[in-house]
């Protein structure tokens, strides 16, 4: 092994040896310090002239000197530059390109599947081609060298027994005795590139010796140290690879054999040496052969893996491209089936899904047509008779005075009992155009504390009756806070809260919080009233859920759909509505808004409840300070964090 | 002297109540059940106040109150039971100055029925000046430029509201209050949509108002 090796490396080595010399050759008339005339120019020309140097300048330089001087450093800067800067397009290309690949593999399967497969083949090949090459080396060196050795033990038997026999007594018919013998080793052999080196072991003093003979264009330089130690001290043939040196450049792999030899009492070092280069030409048009077969076969396996990855990845992005289509609502999309394979059998369940869709999703959608369409006409329908019962109920009720005592009873009866029937129906009319989805916003900027007046002024009448207190404490700056809001729905559920808060208060005194920050707005309704269990906090917003069904319908409206409408218009704006509450220490319904619609909801501005839940009756030691002096008490103290407002 | 209300509904006791109702508070009611001859109707009554059902056989009442509206300035009062926001700003859009949601009370359509006919009291003589819009309220003549534009009662008494406190920010609650005569909560969409009406006749640019200013989350205000 250790032979092949050095049996390889100097075929291997000339490309090397070749390779590190290209570019520093090339490098020559890049480096800016010795800028030749003639190379200069056309190098200053790409590059954006600089105001201060004009390329003109650079003409009578040889003569200017000094000036001549400044123009080729400031040349030698531009260049310099001009390469910093390609050198940062470079690498800022290649950056893109990676982000490119980086993203190609992980979007495209195809792309990764042929990638990979092509890596696998290739390094499949690499080994496979290795080891054959390494193989088929072997075997040819290990021929060449079984023939050498046979070859050349008998030459150098046949030479050893020719010295025998010489009879010799001058130097000069010795060397020519020597150079005749040995020609025939030249000549011997198969191998017409089998040269001969004939040495004397140093440290012999004998008269008739020849220094050394040898077949032209190898010297004793050439035998390594090892080998000829090894032939000098020991009888025997030795073999060692070595580089043969042929001409002035060219270098071949050759097999050095030597043993010693004696001629007339002078032992000499007697080499022959084969020339492997047929062998290594033969080996290199082995190795190019498999280079390019592999090349083919690398190509062949990249586009099967490419073409199959395409018809399975194919159908599947197809798939996948048809499906975002579906889900974007273009529900006529459909797969194309071709065949009969696995891939048309998941086009055509694909397709089938996506018909069931279809028919479910239109059917849907026809569904809540016809709901809408429906709370519509009902709306019309009923709405005209009603008004016209509301009516006439109405004046007979402003006529009751005129009538005997049953049918004054009766005209009042008639009338409440009408009016709640609107009511009931105004709220079964709004939650079933909720469900039906036909709920539109009609957001514009408001003023949230003018709702909350607002609101207030309507329910100053309620209040009054209860005998409840309402205030509004603020925790804006300037009391004055805008959000986008449907107004009409904002009051509806800001109305809702008041007059449940006041029905529920037990005449306490009821608050309302305002809060806000940067992107959301929080009102707060509170009482000191009854206040529910968590089980019924639970149940609140529930359709027709009432806390208490025993309870006296004060204010006629309620339906118990009250909440359920009011969580619905919160949802619409993107709010969020809340329930607190706690037996014998009342109850809190936080509203939480968005400022801009459409935004997300961040925290509330306002807790839950809003006093930590403390008990009604520290309050009322509270309001029952005068009202001015409060007001203005907490505004000259802490403009900023809280306000109260006593209406 | 009686006013004369014209009122257009497919639904004959409704109308019937109706009647009652605005006889009993002093007013002349004249009917029509069917849209196509509500026009005919309305020139041949000449009523002070039209009260319209916006759905009818025949015609649309929509399309009824575009065809009044486009030859006379008289109120025009929508009876409503939809109450959804398109409907209702459709009808306004198409001309009407105020609408009642069905169901009403008698008393709430009387009380807008008066606001709409509230008799023009004898205005002093006075010019007012909106940019370059000038307004001769005694006269009800709105210039610009020297050309005479025309304006609905409804929406000269928004411009005027408007033009006489041009320091002061409105609120839509406050032109609810001092044009339409709403006394607690209404719709505001009735002054947005009768404010981009009055824009679409008296701004050069609609679209970049110099007469009728927005004040963003408070309300509406005069140009300078």
């Amino acid at each position: 092994m250790e032979n092949t090796e050095d049996f390889e490396a100097p075929g291997k080595a000339m490309p090397g040896a070749g390779a590190p010399a290209a570019p520093r050759t090339a490098a020559v008339p890049r480096t800016p310090a010795v800028p030749p005339t003639s190379a200069a120019a056309p190098r200053t020309a790409a590059v954006p002239p600089a105001p201060s140097v004009p390329p003109t300048s650079a003409a009578p330089s040889v003569s200017a000197g000094a000036p001549g001087q400044t123009g080729w450093e400031a040349r030698r800067r531009l260049l310099q530059d001009f390469l910093l800067h390609r050198a940062r397009d470079f690498t800022a290309w290649l950056r893109r390109m990676r982000t490119r690949l980086v993203r190609r593999w992980r979007t495209s399967l195809q792309f990764r599947t042929v990638l990979v497969t092509l890596l696998v083949a290739f390094l499949a090949f690499a080994g496979v081609g290795a080891f054959l090459s390494n193989q088929i080396a072997n075997g040819l060196f290990q021929e060449r060298l079984q023939q050498a050795k046979q070859e050349s033990s008998r030459g150098m038997t046949q030479v050893q027994e020719s010295f025998d026999n010489a009879q010799l007594s001058d130097l000069p018919s010795v060397s020519t005795y020597v150079r005749d013998t040995l020609k025939l080793l030249e000549a011997g052999g198969a191998d017409e590139n089998r040269k001969y080196l004939m040495v004397e072991i140093p440290g012999q003093t004998n008269s008739l010796s020849v220094s050394s003979s040898d077949s032209g264009g190898v010297t004793r330089a050439i035998i390594p140290a090892e080998l000829s130690t090894a032939v000098q001290q020991n009888s025997g043939q030795f073999w060692q690879s070595i580089p043969l040196p042929i001409g002035s450049k060219d270098v071949h792999p050759a097999l050095a054999l030597g043993s010693r030899v004696n001629l007339l009492g002078t032992d000499y070092e007697l080499y022959l040496i084969y020339d492997l280069n047929n062998a290594q030409d033969t080996l290199n048009y082995i190795q190019s052969v498999l280079w390019l077969g592999g090349g083919v076969l690398l190509l062949l396996i990249g586009g099967i893996a490419w073409y199959v990855t395409h018809n399975v990845v194919q159908p599947v992005s197809h798939a996948a491209a048809v499906s975002e289509k579906l889900a974007a609502g273009q529900l006529q999309e459909r797969m194309t089936v071709n065949g009969e394979d696995e891939v048309a059998r998941l086009a055509t369940s694909f397709n089938k899904m996506a018909a069931s869709l279809q028919v479910q999703i239109t059917q849907l959608a026809m569904l809540s047509q016809m709901q809408q369409r429906f709370v519509s006409d009902v709306s019309h329908e009923l709405r005209t008779p009603l008004t016209t019962v509301r009516m006439a109920a109405e004046v007979l009720y402003d006529a009751r005075g005129q009538f005997d005592p049953i049918n004054k009873r009766s005209a009042e009866l008639l009338y409440h009992q009408v009016e709640r029937f609107q009511a009931l129906l105004a709220d079964l009319l709004e939650i079933s155009r909720f469900d039906a989805g036909a709920a539109v916003l009609d957001a514009e900027p408001r003023d949230v504390f003018a709702v909350v007046e607002h609101v207030l002024d309507g329910a100053a009448p309620l209040a009054e009756q209860c005998g409840s207190e309402l205030s509004v404490v603020s925790t804006v700056p300037g009391n004055s806070s805008v959000a986008d809001m449907d107004p009409r729905r904002i009051e509806r559920i800001l109305r809702n809260l008041v007059v449940n808060a006041l029905e529920h208060g037990e005449g306490r005194k009821v608050e309302i919080y305002v809060g806000s920050n940067a992107d959301t707005v929080a009102i707060a309704v509170r009482d000191h009233g009854i206040g529910m269990t968590p089980g019924e906090v639970g149940r609140v917003f529930d359709r027709f859920w009432r806390a208490d069904p025993a309870r006296a319908r004060t204010t006629g409206g309620s339906s118990g759909l009250g909440l359920s409408i009011a969580t619905e218009d919160t949802n619409l704006h993107g709010g969020r509505l809340e329930a607190w509450g706690e037996p014998g220490n009342g109850s809190c319904f936080r509203l939480t808004l968005p400022r801009r619609s459409g935004t997300a909801l961040s925290v509330s501005p306002l807790q839950l409840p809003p006093d930590g839940g403390d008990s009604g009756l520290g309050g009322l030691e509270l309001h029952g300070e005068p009202v001015p002096a409060d007001e203005a008490a907490i505004k000259s103290a802490t403009d900023v964090v809280s306000g109260k407002i006593t209406l | 002297m009686k006013a004369r209300i014209l009122v257009v509904d497919d639904d004959e006791a409704l109308s019937e109540m109706i009647g009652i109702v605005l006889r009993n508070d002093g007013f002349d009611p004249v009917f029509c059940a069917n849209g196509e001859q509500a026009l005919a109707v309305f020139r041949s009554a000449k009523p002070d106040l039209v009260l319209l059902d916006l759905m009818l056989p025949g015609m649309d009442g929509i399309e009824v109150c575009r065809q009044i509206r486009a030859e006379s300035d008289v109120p025009i009062v929508m009876l409503t039971a939809k109450s959804d926001t398109s409907d209702v700003v459709r009808g306004l859009e198409s001309g009407a100055d105020d609408y009642v949601p069905k169901p009403f009370k008698p008393a709430e359509l009387v009380a807008r029925v008066r606001a709409r006919l509230r008799p023009g009291d004898t205005k002093a003589p006075e010019t007012l000046t909106i940019a370059d819009v000038s307004i001769d309220v005694a006269g009800h003549v709105v210039n610009r430029g020297g050309r005479k534009i025309s304006l609905t009662p409804l929406e000269f008494d928004l411009l005027v509201a408007l033009a006489r406190k041009p320091w002061q920010v409105f609120t839509r609650e406050l032109l609810l209050e001092q044009v339409w005569g709403y006394r607690h909560a209404a719709d505001t969409r009735l002054v947005n949509v009768h404010v981009q009406r009055l824009r679409s006749k008296i701004e050069r640019d609609p679209e970049a108002p110099e007469v009728v200013l927005t004040v963003r989350g408070v309300g509406y205000k005069a140009g300078q």
